[in-house]
């Protein structure tokens, strides 16, 4: 491509170009989409991911000898099949990704844009609050919140949603930083818009960029913070599954039946490999001067 | 620079105040800690015992100061299932959260200045592009899955390195590992483009000029000054892993303060909780403050501003 042609492309049509032409976009997003599809779909296929059968316990996936094509991935000590489980995962690891991603992200952003909008003092207290919220150690400060509340998936979402507003609040601070005296928020504040509309309307659609790749980013850390309350034992209860809980009850497993720690642990980290992947294309692409 | 260093310690000091305000209602989110305590089947007489005996039916504010005044004058209460004091408790504990978060940060460094130096030199190579693949990879590993992966590798398959307990320097290995690849990304990052500003500055060029081997340059020279910055973030690396320290310590049944955090959280025995999580939001604290003055002493604009 020349030089003529890239300019003769809008902005949007040029990072579009780029996103399409990168590697790990692809190759990110594909794998999220078959997870999210397996995930919403999956459970049709699959046996009753709770469903115990003590009398087929612990028989081993497929490509084992003794393996069968009843239990494709086998089944695990309490003779529940593996591939149900997984499936049933899934769901739970893209619905706390999601769901704690709006939560922080609501959070993170209202705070980052008003620190720096207002600046002053709103940016004094904001940026206390964010010292005081990385001084907090999270995973610790999530395990006692579950442990005195009770663990559900809604606690699990409000928690992990209250704990990782940070990098949102950072982000937007600066980047609405920048735009605060830019022309065309002086020009809507000189025709009278209100305060809010300056932020919704003329604010809010130019930071979508970095914002967006904040919340990928966010989506694999939530996801990887569940997986690690579950196998802390103070995460997704059971009988629901979850890979981090999958890998906590095998985890006495792992001298003889590896592969009951090997499924859940390579789904887990296929997805949240794929989510970092689709966040440096998106960060590629929203700020490529900014690429190490 | 004394006005920085004062600003820099009120705000400390206002931040360890919030956060203790923090460890202290966390433990007390459900309104009754009396009954966690008793734990399930307790008589009603004997709920009521143990909310009077540790002040439960105070109101909470009086609680806070209560145990604000105690905390203060050295008293951090006791634990209510190990009978001890809790700063003895947490004594017992400290050392080997302490020997493993160093041990970590040594590993992370090891890793991340050399591979960061070899990235930041050859640009756009193979080595760069492994040393990105690696910070890509290492991010995308849950920790507890990593331990179980060097447990299986190293201890079950090979039988190299013992895998629980903390009896020898041997039985650091592993965790510090596990632990110290999560701080190794973000410093491998920080060397590498430190390198890439630094080997086009002035005095560099100067160096190279004299004829000076490049080794030396590089070591001499050039790490020096993109060193610094590496240091700071390594001072608050060091303050994430005490709190990440919970899943490797339980993994490894290292005899820590995150494995103490982890057993007293499922024996509802909250004055250690609360310890604990003081404890650790304070050393975060002071080690944020050390990189922050180490960050302005180096670059004065951060001082003035």
């Amino acid at each position: 491509m020349t030089a003529a042609t890239l300019t003769a492309m809008s902005p949007r049509r040029l990072a579009l170009h780029r996103m399409l032409r990168h590697g790990s976009f692809w190759f990110g997003g594909g794998a999220i989409l078959l997870i999210l599809l397996v995930a919403l779909v999956g459970p049709l296929f699959t046996l009753d991911p709770v469903a115990q059968n003590l009398g087929a316990r612990l028989i081993p996936p497929v490509w084992d000898v003794r393996g069968s094509w009843t239990h494709p991935l086998g089944t695990d000590q309490l003779g529940r099949d593996l591939l149900a489980r997984l499936v049933d995962g899934a769901r739970v690891s893209m619905f706390i990704g999601v769901a704690t991603v709006l939560v922080s992200g609501l959070i993170g952003t209202a705070m980052g844009m008003a620190a720096g909008y207002f600046g002053g003092r709103v940016d004094l207290v904001i940026n206390f609050l964010i010292t005081i919220r990385l001084t907090l150690p999270v995973v610790l400060v999530a395990l006692v919140v579950v442990a005195v509340v009770g663990s559900s998936l809604t606690v699990l979402v409000v928690v992990i949603g209250l704990l990782l507003w940070d990098r949102f609040a950072v982000v937007t601070r600066s980047a609405t930083q920048r735009l605060a005296y830019s022309d065309f928020v002086i020009a809507a504040r000189a025709i009278g818009s209100s305060t809010p509309r300056i932020l919704l309307v003329e604010i809010l659609p130019n930071i979508v960029g970095p914002l967006i790749v904040v919340a990928t980013v966010e989506v694999a850390h939530a996801v990887l913070l569940e997986a690690a309350l579950s196998f802390l034992g103070l995460g997704v209860k059971p009988p629901l599954a979850s890979w981090g809980l999958m890998v906590a009850e095998s985890k006495n497993q792992l001298l003889f039946r590896p592969w009951l720690i090997a499924i859940p642990g390579v789904a887990l980290v296929t997805l949240v490999l794929a989510i970092n992947l689709l966040g440096d294309a998106l960060r590629d692409v929203v700020a490529p001067e900014g690429r190490a | 620079m004394l006005r920085f260093l004062a600003r820099r310690l009120l705000v400390t000091l206002l931040v360890i105040a919030c956060t203790s305000v923090l460890a202290f209602s966390l433990v007390h989110l459900s309104g009754d800690p009396a009954a966690a305590m008793a734990g399930e089947g307790a008589s009603p007489a004997d709920v009521e015992s143990i909310r009077r005996l540790y002040g439960f039916d105070q109101p909470i504010h009086t609680q806070y100061f209560a145990w604000l005044g105690k905390i203060l004058s050295g008293e951090f209460g006791r634990s209510f299932y190990l009978r001890q004091p809790v700063v003895s408790v947490l004594a017992e504990h400290a050392p080997v959260t302490a020997k493993l978060g160093l041990s970590a940060l040594a590993f992370a460094l090891l890793l991340s200045i050399p591979l960061g130096i070899l990235a930041g030199l050859y640009r756009d190579t193979v080595i760069d592009r492994f040393a990105l693949g690696l910070a890509v990879a290492g991010q995308a590993l849950p920790s507890f899955l990593f331990a179980l992966l060097l447990v299986y590798i190293f201890g079950v398959q090979l039988r190299w390195l013992p895998i629980s307990g903390s009896a020898t320097w041997l039985h650091f290995v592993l965790p510090s590992v596990t632990l110290g690849y999560y701080a190794a990304p973000a410093l491998m990052r920080l060397t590498r483009s430190g390198m890439i500003d630094v080997m086009q500055s002035d005095h560099v060029r100067t160096a190279r000029a004299y004829g000076l081997p490049a080794w030396r340059v590089v070591l001499l020279h050039a790490l020096r000054s993109a060193i610094i910055p590496v240091v700071s973030l390594a001072a608050v690396q060091l303050g994430f892993m005490l709190g990440g320290s919970i899943v490797v310590e339980t993994v490894f049944s290292l005899k820590g303060l995150g494995l103490l955090a982890w057993q007293s959280i499922q024996r509802s025995d909250i004055e250690v909780i609360q310890s604990i999580l003081l404890v650790i939001a304070l050393i975060y604290a002071l080690l944020t403050l050390l990189a922050d003055l180490l960050n302005a002493l180096i670059d004065p604009r951060i001082r003035i501003s």
